[in-house]
């Protein structure tokens, strides 16, 4: 064998993964070539070097804590299926058709407040994003507020019903899932805050409506995911 | 002379245990397997330095992306306890599945690149034990995690937790031939950085 085929054993040699016939002419040649001695060193140096590495290092006291939480979770998903199996599918379905129905009634309330906030407007010449002293809406907005606890009601159902399924999503879906879901919430959080302070602004009534719109569908929309549904 | 021989039920150069403690393991084991989580932690608390010493190699030294992966690994091997059947160690199959939860995890977050250990991770690298190679030992793991992945995967599976090259074949889904090409790139660029 060439220095050229042997230079390309020397790993082999060197980890003792050549054959009982290649290793003779190799050991030969490594003893009469210096480069290739050199290299042999070279690679059992490499190999000692790992071989002292440690082979256990103590993990962040927190992790069992966390692995212990998933695995909580995973119990509690599993008897929450067992419940829901026992709920069986229509009445699953009938909390999904549900949050469908609310999507839909809110939207009409929300494009209603909306029609109003405009009609309200035009008539008294006054600009959509102050209207505080324009004509109230009381009924109407008694009207979204019994929308509101019905969405309140909806979202609280199928927020556990994606808790109890949430073993079934991948972790990047959780992770988008819960972001999206904390934005909306905040904007949710900022238009009553504001409509606290301006009760009769028809456009943050609609602000409102669009982001509890766009929660409950959310939620629907992941639950259907995670049911295959 | 091999240096990193692999048992039956064992990985790499580690000592195989007694018949008294792998039954004993074993036990532990099937214990966890009924849903008994307080023996799950006893395995948790037994195994998860070396699969975090794994880990952390596999993650290029990354002590936040090393202890993800490690919570992973138990989080699924509580979830498949079911389907160890005691064929081997339960270390080694907590490896198995430490390296398919890195390849699973590397396949859908392709953002990550080969980094350069950063000081404080490669000395939480060599914290484990400090002979007097602790510098050594500290250019070694800086110097592991500075390789490009297939050759960091191929050296630390082979050169250092003693996998076959047909196992890591096997495992990474490549050939034997790869992996030996991988494994020469890996000690060629060792020595290079090792020597510099």
């Amino acid at each position: 064998m060439t220095h050229e085929v042997i230079k390309h054993l020397l790993d082999d040699y060197v980890t003792g993964d050549l054959t009982e016939e290649a290793r003779p002419p190799v050991e030969e040649h490594v003893v009469a070539c210096a480069l290739c001695n050199a290299e042999v060193e070279s690679l059992k140096q490499i190999l000692a070097r790992a071989a002292e590495l440690p082979k256990s290092i103590d993990p962040p006291a927190d992790a069992w804590t966390n692995i212990r939480s998933a695995i909580g979770r995973d119990e509690s998903a599993m008897r929450a299926d067992s419940s829901l199996s026992r709920l069986g599918v229509w009445q699953r379905r009938y909390v999904l058709a549900a949050a469908g129905i609310l999507v839909a009634v809110l939207s009409s309330a929300g494009t209603a407040v909306y029609m109003n906030a405009h009609y309200s407007l035009a008539r008294s010449g006054g600009t959509l994003g102050n209207n505080s002293s324009s004509e109230a809406t009381p009924a109407t907005l008694a009207a979204f507020t019994l929308e509101e606890n019905n969405y309140l009601r909806t979202a609280s159902m199928l927020q556990d019903l994606l808790d109890q399924q949430e073993a079934s999503l991948a972790p990047e879906t959780i992770a988008q899932l819960k972001a999206s879901l904390r934005t909306i919430d905040e904007a949710i959080l900022e238009a009553r805050n504001a409509l606290v302070r301006d009760p009769a602004n028809k456009l943050l009534v609609e602000m409102l409506s669009a982001s509890y719109r766009q929660k409950v569908d959310l939620l629907r929309r992941t639950t259907e995911l995670t049911r295959g549904t | 002379m091999k240096t990193s021989a692999v048992v039956s039920d064992t990985i790499g150069n580690y000592p195989s245990t007694s018949a008294e403690d792998k039954a004993a393991a074993l036990e532990r084991v099937r214990r966890a397997q009924t849903g008994d989580v307080d023996a799950f932690e006893v395995l948790y608390r037994e195994h998860s330095p070396r699969i975090y010493a794994l880990c952390l190699r596999l993650k290029a030294g990354d002590t936040s992306d090393a202890t993800e992966l490690l919570q992973d690994v138990f989080i699924k091997a509580w979830r498949r306890l079911d389907t160890f059947r005691g064929d081997c160690a339960f270390v080694s199959w907590l490896h198995r599945l430490a390296v398919n939860t890195m390849l699973e995890n590397a396949r859908s977050d392709q953002r990550r690149t080969a980094r350069v250990l950063p000081m404080e991770d490669t000395s939480r690298l060599a914290g484990a034990a400090r002979p007097s190679g602790v510098e050594s030992m500290m250019d070694m793991e800086s110097a592991i995690a500075s390789l490009p992945k297939g050759a960091r995967l191929a050296f630390v599976l082979h050169d250092v937790e003693g996998y076959q090259h047909q196992e890591i074949a096997e495992q990474l889904s490549v050939t034997v031939g790869t992996v030996k090409a991988q494994l020469h790139r890996a000690r060629r660029l060792l020595r290079e950085r090792l020597e510099s």
